[in-house]
């Protein structure tokens, strides 16, 4: 890799020294700041109500003030990001924004609610279904209601002109992020499954603004690089969360290369299409619906294990490592029709169950080694 | 111990569901009766009006649980990769499809023509119905419930609903190629709501002292109304069995001999241990008088109108107790203590059930420090007997319940 394109992927990785360094920094110049739970919470209202969003990402390590809440069996990410919470680790945040996704987080939102306490909660009730008007008229009314919401709590009034101006920053940034993975196809080599997921971090902890312009740098110097096709055998990662810095970077020192990822925190934040015509409301709400659906959503004529094999042959990936978050029910349902359908076409799986809140461990990366073996 | 007065009404559910079973079983080679699988909060009327047989996969499972066929059914699905952490009815359920076994006459459910989901109950069902359109190969109607994080129901949510209900009458309709007939429909959606009315009437008996039958009972006699509801056979039934809970009120038979403490259940029933846990309680002469989970089945929504039917029923399928936040749940649990004079709550923690378990300790919470009612939780599952220890739990309850009696004392 070119000494220029490594200088500037640096900035990108200052996220892992301290995810929240940025937040914390604007808090302290007098800014506002805003978690959100999932990208179906719609930043772009609380970008234009003048808050910075920051993706809520639980810690490593024990959660015992979240296990006096939730039960053994509540993923990891449920109690890492509570366990976070409730000791006082988000009190650099304003706000804190839910949108309905599945039973975990669902119950967290109220449990939240009603358990940490210092900042405001508004909870986005997005529609499980999200093909066809029916949902669509709901969402954008739900949006409505959610940006009245938000004005109320700002005291900032949402125009249309401010909330465009805020959608556009953002589809700036849906498009880099986009262009990105498209140019991981053409060029394999351009960046490897590390880079890209400290991206995907840093996209949800920096500024859309700064991000874009850094984005944007990168991808030009990324474009001038020789195409070349790598070595090592290619695997796409996929999962729900993924918020454990070291799962990729595991994968690839076992001498994988990680090409494209199927995972929330990844691509199916990003991967959309272009945003459509109409009011800012009825934009949002068609653009969260059009996305590839989290696994907890219904969107009728979707087959998650044709959208994923598809984008298995089109990275020319070998294999699939399924990085599945120990009681995250909506991807282990996801699961079985994925290797079925996966395997019928000769692509090797391999399935690892993870805990969000752990460092790898020694087994993980064993059971890669033995993967990667079984793909040369 | 006396010998408990056994509740004669029992012997005419068996015939009925038995009857309903052989009928569906029947229906299944008859290409002219259409069968929908359907989740237990699914608006069902829809399908009575329409001529199409329901059948209940959570109904079966839980028939499989009690009948402790439940575990090799459920290790069939997680041969093919389902976790063994997931939902085990959705296990038994799946598992029962593709091993061909099941609690009809060792027989599964008769095979879908299409599939109805409604997530009012949880998200688990969502990706369960995907699972089955999957295998069956069939239309899928999916009806998306909003849970409600407020007291309050909201009106958008309602509006969302009716506008789902209506496209199902379409969807289903279509499916049965006849003209949906409006007039039965209305006829459904009052057999349906004189049942509801019934079902809640006769839990509400459970009031009077000594109770005239115990929420284990109740677990039982659940099946009309999640399976018949909108039925004439369902009113029929639940009329027999409130004129007997009448007559053992009159008569004075309790569930138990002696009933010295009265308790709530949260969450569902424990299928292959109902006989333990309603034996354990009866050494405590503790009856177990009402529960979240079967009262989840008459739930009608607050400022419901009855002049707009389809309005009502667009309420009432968003009303149910695990369809809302914890300040609800919380209100309900309060209600429920003052309604029936409850000494304490036991609280299935359900490993099956993230929806309805997750929330719990924090209602507990609520329950002992805001009210004072102590709780006992028993973390277990529904269907899924390798986590049970008789010994564990039966020691648990043991101690419960000599925590209320010196509290009593």
């Amino acid at each position: 890799m070119s000494v220029e394109i490594s200088e500037l992927l640096k900035p990108f990785y200052q996220v892992f020294e301290d995810l929240y360094r940025f937040a914390k920094d604007a808090k302290t110049d007098g800014e506002k700041v805003a978690g959100y739970f999932c990208t179906y919470s719609p930043q772009e209202l609380l970008h234009s109500a003048g808050y910075f969003p920051v993706r809520v990402i639980g810690g490593l390590g024990a959660t015992p003030l979240a296990d006096q809440w939730l039960q053994p069996f509540a993923c990891s990410f449920a109690k890492s990001a509570l366990q976070a919470g409730l000791s006082g680790d988000f009190s650099f945040l304003d706000l804190v924004m839910f949108s309905h996704t599945c039973d975990t987080m669902q119950n967290l939102a109220e449990i939240w609610r009603r358990r940490v306490s210092g900042l405001e909660v508004v909870i986005v009730s997005t529609p499980n279904l999200t093909e066809g008007d029916i949902p669509l008229n709901y969402l954008m009314k739900e949006l409505e209601r959610v940006k009245e919401e938000l004005e109320r709590i700002s005291k900032v009034q949402i125009t249309e002109d401010r909330l465009l101006k805020s959608i556009e920053v953002y589809e700036r940034h849906r498009s880099n992020m986009k262009s990105l993975y498209a140019l991981r196809r053409k060029n394999p080599s351009a960046l490897n499954g590390e880079d890209m997921f400290a991206i995907v971090m840093s996209s949800f902890l920096m500024k859309k603004e700064a991000h874009n312009e850094m984005l944007e740098n990168l991808i030009q110097s990324l474009k001038a690089l020789p195409v070349k096709d790598v070595d090592k055998p290619k695997v796409l990662v996929g999962g729900s969360v993924c918020q454990v810095q070291g799962f990729i970077e595991a994968i690839e020192s076992a001498g994988a290369f990680v090409c494209d990822d199927d995972l929330c925190m990844g691509s199916r934040s990003y991967v959309l299409p272009p945003i459509y015509d109409g009011n800012p409301t009825e934009i949002l709400a068609r653009m969260y619906l059009s996305r590839v659906p989290c696994p907890a959503f219904h969107k009728p004529g979707h087959d998650p294990a044709s959208y994923l094999l598809d984008r298995v042959v089109s990275s020319g990936a070998k294999g699939v490592v399924f990085l599945q978050t120990k009681f995250c029910d909506p991807y282990a349902f996801n699961y079985p029709h994925l290797r079925r359908t996966l395997e019928k076409e000769g692509i090797r799986t391999l399935l690892i169950e993870v805990e969000q809140n752990q460092p790898v461990s020694e087994a993980f990366k064993t059971r890669i080694s033995a993967f990667l073996e079984t793909l040369q | 111990m006396a010998q408990k007065v056994p509740i004669k009404t029992t012997a005419k559910m068996k015939e009925l569901m038995g009857f309903y079973y052989m009928m569906a079983k029947a229906a299944e080679s008859d290409p002219e009766q259409k069968i929908a699988w359907i989740t237990s909060g699914g608006p069902v009327e829809i399908l009575h009006a329409a001529g199409v047989i329901p059948v209940y996969p959570e109904n079966v499972a839980a028939m499989s649980g009690t009948l402790k066929i439940s575990d090799e059914i459920c290790a069939v699905a997680e041969e093919q990769g389902f976790s063994r952490d997931l939902c085990s009815y959705a296990r038994t359920d799946i598992g029962s499809v593709l091993s061909g076994k099941g609690p009809i006459m060792g027989m599964p459910s008769p095979k879908p023509d299409f599939l109805v989901c409604c997530n009012n109950i949880c998200g688990t069902v969502t990706k369960w119905y995907e699972e089955l359109q999957r295998i069956f190969n069939v239309p899928l109607i999916f009806i998306d419930a909003p849970f409600q994080y407020g007291v309050k129901d909201r009106p958008e949510a309602i509006d969302y609903m009716e506008a789902q209900l209506r496209r199902m009458i379409d969807q289903v309709s279509e499916i049965v190629g006849k003209r949906f007939d409006w007039d039965k429909f209305m006829d459904t959606l009052q057999l349906s709501d004189r049942a509801v009315k019934l079902w809640r009437e006769i839990q509400d008996l459970l009031r009077h002292r000594p109770a005239p039958m115990n929420s284990f009972d109740t677990f039982i006699h659940l099946a009309p109304i999640v399976t018949l509801r909108g039925t004439q056979g369902c009113i029929e039934y639940y009329e027999t069995l409130k004129a007997e809970m009448l007559e053992r009120i009159e008569q004075g038979i309790g569930t138990l001999e002696n009933e010295e403490y009265r308790l709530g259940w949260d969450n569902l029933a424990i299928w292959y241990k109902i006989k333990f846990l309603s034996e354990r309680f009866s050494q405590h002469n503790a009856a177990l008088v009402v529960s979240t989970y079967t009262r989840s089945f008459c739930y009608q929504a607050e400022d419901r109108d009855p002049s707009n039917p389809i309005r009502a029923m667009s309420a009432d399928y968003l009303a149910g107790y695990i369809n809302h936040g914890l300040d609800f749940r919380e209100r309900e649990l309060w209600q429920m203590v003052q309604d029936f004079s409850l000494d304490g709550i036991v609280m299935h923690s359900n490993r099956s059930c993230r929806a309805y378990s997750f929330g719990q300790y924090e209602l507990a919470r609520a329950m002992e420090e805001k009210y004072g009612v102590p709780v006992l939780l028993i973390e277990a599952d529904q269907n899924d007997t390798r986590m049970w220890s008789d010994e564990q739990v039966g020691n648990r309850i043991d101690a419960f319940m000599e925590r209320i009696s010196a509290k009593k004392r």
